[in-house]
C-alpha cells in the first residue's frame, strides 16, 4: 500500500521537492559554515537526504549503502581528521589590495576573486542548457525490477565479475596505503630529549 | 604625496597583465562553450533561465547589502531550482538537481582553503554523480539497473579516495603543521 502511494506522481513530486530542498539547503550550509566541524556534521544531513532520494528512485540497496558508507563511515573519517588537524584558519579569504588600481582594473579584480563562483555558474548553466535542449532521453515506461538486490547480485557475479574483483583489490591497496601514510614513523629518541619530544608531540596534537 | 617606487609599479603592471590574461581566457571559455549550443537558441527558448539569471542578480544585490548571507544564498538557489524544474519531466528534475549539487561542489573545491573542506566538496560532487546514475537506471534502464551497478563502483572508489586523501592530509599536517591549501606549494616551479 505504501508502495502504491509512493508511486503516485503527485506524492513522488512532493517528496522529491522536500528532499531536494533539504539537500540544497544543507549543502549551502556545508559550504558556508565557518566552523569546519559543524559543516562536517551538516554533511551527514546532505548524505541522508540524498539517500532518501535514492529510495524515491527505488534503489533500496544503494540507499542503505549510502547511509552506511557516506553518512557514517566517510563523515566519521572526516570528523576524526578534523580533530587531528587544526581546523581554525586565521583568515578565510585572501583579500588583495584593490585601492591602488584604476576603476576597470578593480572591476576585473572583483571578477577574478569571484572566479570559483563563475566556474560553478558556467558549469551549471552549460549542463542545464545541454540537458533541456535535447529531447533524446529514451525514457522507458516499464516498471523497475522488483528484486533489485537479486538483479544487482547476478550482474556483479556474472557480467561485471572482473570490475568487482578489481574493486576489492583497489580497496585493499587503498587500505594499506592509508595505513602507511597515516602511520607515525618511529624515531630513535635519545633518552635525554625524549621528554621534550613527548611534550612537543602533545603540543602538536592539542594545537 | 610620495612618488611610488619602482617595485610597486612593477608589481602593479604584472598584476594588470595577469588580470588581462585571465579575462581573455574566461571570455574564450564562455564563447567556446556556448558557440556549440547556439546562442540564439538559448536566448529564445529559455525564458525561465533568463528569469533565474535576474533572480541570481537580485540575490547577489541582497547579499552585498548585508543580512543573513547563507539564508539569502540558499533561498536564491532554491527558488531558481524550483523554477527551472517545475515543468520538466521527472528524469530531468533529478539531473538538474545533480547538476546543481555538482556545481556547488566545484565551487567549494575551488574556494575553500582547508584541505579537509576540499575533500568534503569532492564527496558532494561524487554524490551528485551517483544521483545522475541512479536516475538513469530508473527512467532509462529499469530492467537491468546498470546505473546502480556503476553507482556501487563509485561508492567503492569514493571510500578508497576518502581514506587515502585524509591520510595524506594527516601526514601533510604532521610535516608542515598546516592544512592550508595555499601553503602546499612543494611542487611549485
Amino acid at each position: 500500500m505504501l508502495g502504491s502511494l509512493l508511486a503516485a506522481p503527485i506524492v513522488e513530486t512532493w517528496l522529491f521537492y522536500l528532499f531536494a530542498t533539504m539537500a540544497i539547503v544543507l549543502a549551502v550550509g556545508v559550504l558556508v559554515d565557518r566552523v569546519v566541524i559543524r559543516s562536517g556534521f551538516i554533511l551527514i544531513g546532505v548524505f541522508g537526504s540524498i539517500a532518501a532520494l535514492f529510495l524515491l528512485l527505488s534503489a533500496q540497496f544503494l540507499a542503505l549503502a549510502q547511509v552506511m558508507i557516506y553518512a557514517v563511515a566517510i563523515t566519521l573519517v572526516i570528523v576524526i581528521a578534523l580533530m587531528l588537524t587544526n581546523p581554525r584558519m586565521e583568515d578565510d579569504t585572501i583579500v588583495e589590495k584593490a585601492e591602488r588600481m584604476a576603476g576597470p582594473a578593480q572591476f576585473f579584480l572583483s571578477v577574478k576573486q569571484g572566479f570559483p563562483l563563475w566556474v560553478s555558474v558556467i558549469i551549471f548553466s552549460t549542463i542545464y542548457v545541454a540537458l533541456t535542449g535535447e529531447k533524446r532521453w529514451p525514457v522507458s515506461t516499464e516498471p523497475v525490477a522488483q528484486d533489485v538486490v537479486k538483479v544487482l547480485g547476478e550482474q556483479l557475479t556474472t557480467t561485471y565479475a572482473i570490475p568487482f574483483e578489481f574493486a576489492s583489490v583497489l580497496l585493499l591497496a587503498a587500505l594499506m596505503g592509508a595505513i602507511m601514510l597515516a602511520k607515525n614513523e618511529k624515531k630513535e629518541v635519545e633518552p635525554t630529549s625524549s621528554e621534550d619530544q613527548k611534550a612537543e608531540e602533545n603540543l602538536a596534537l592539542s594545537r | 604625496m610620495n612618488a611610488p617606487n619602482q617595485l610597486v609599479l612593477k608589481r602593479e603592471k604584472e598584476g594588470a597583465a595577469k588580470l588581462a590574461v585571465f579575462f581573455v581566457a574566461l571570455s574564450a571559455a564562455l564563447v567556446g562553450t556556448y558557440a556549440g549550443i547556439g546562442v540564439d537558441k538559448v536566448l529564445t527558448h529559455h525564458y525561465d533561465f533568463w528569469f533565474c539569471v535576474i533572480l541570481g542578480g537580485l540575490g547577489w544585490a541582497f547579499r552585498s547589502v548585508g543580512g543573513n548571507k547563507p539564508v539569502i544564498v540558499a533561498a536564491t538557489l532554491l527558488s531558481c531550482f524550483i523554477m527551472l524544474t517545475f515543468y520538466q519531466a521527472p528524469l530531468l528534475r533529478y539531473l538538474i538537481l545533480a547538476a546543481l549539487l555538482f556545481a556547488m561542489g566545484v565551487y567549494g573545491m575551488c574556494r575553500q582553503r582547508n584541505a579537509v573542506r576540499v575533500l568534503m566538496s569532492i564527496e558532494l560532487m561524487l554524490n551528485a554523480v551517483n544521483i545522475n546514475l541512479i536516475a538513469f537506471s530508473k527512467y532509462v534502464d529499469p530492467g537491468q539497473l546498470k546505473g546502480q551497478l556503476f553507482a556501487i563502483f563509485i561508492l567503492t572508489v569514493a571510500a578508497a579516495e576518502a581514506a587515502v586523501g585524509l591520510a595524506i592530509v594527516l601526514s601533510l599536517y604532521r610535516n608542515t603543521s598546516t592544512v592550508d591549501m595555499d601553503r602546499f606549494n612543494l611542487l611549485k616551479w
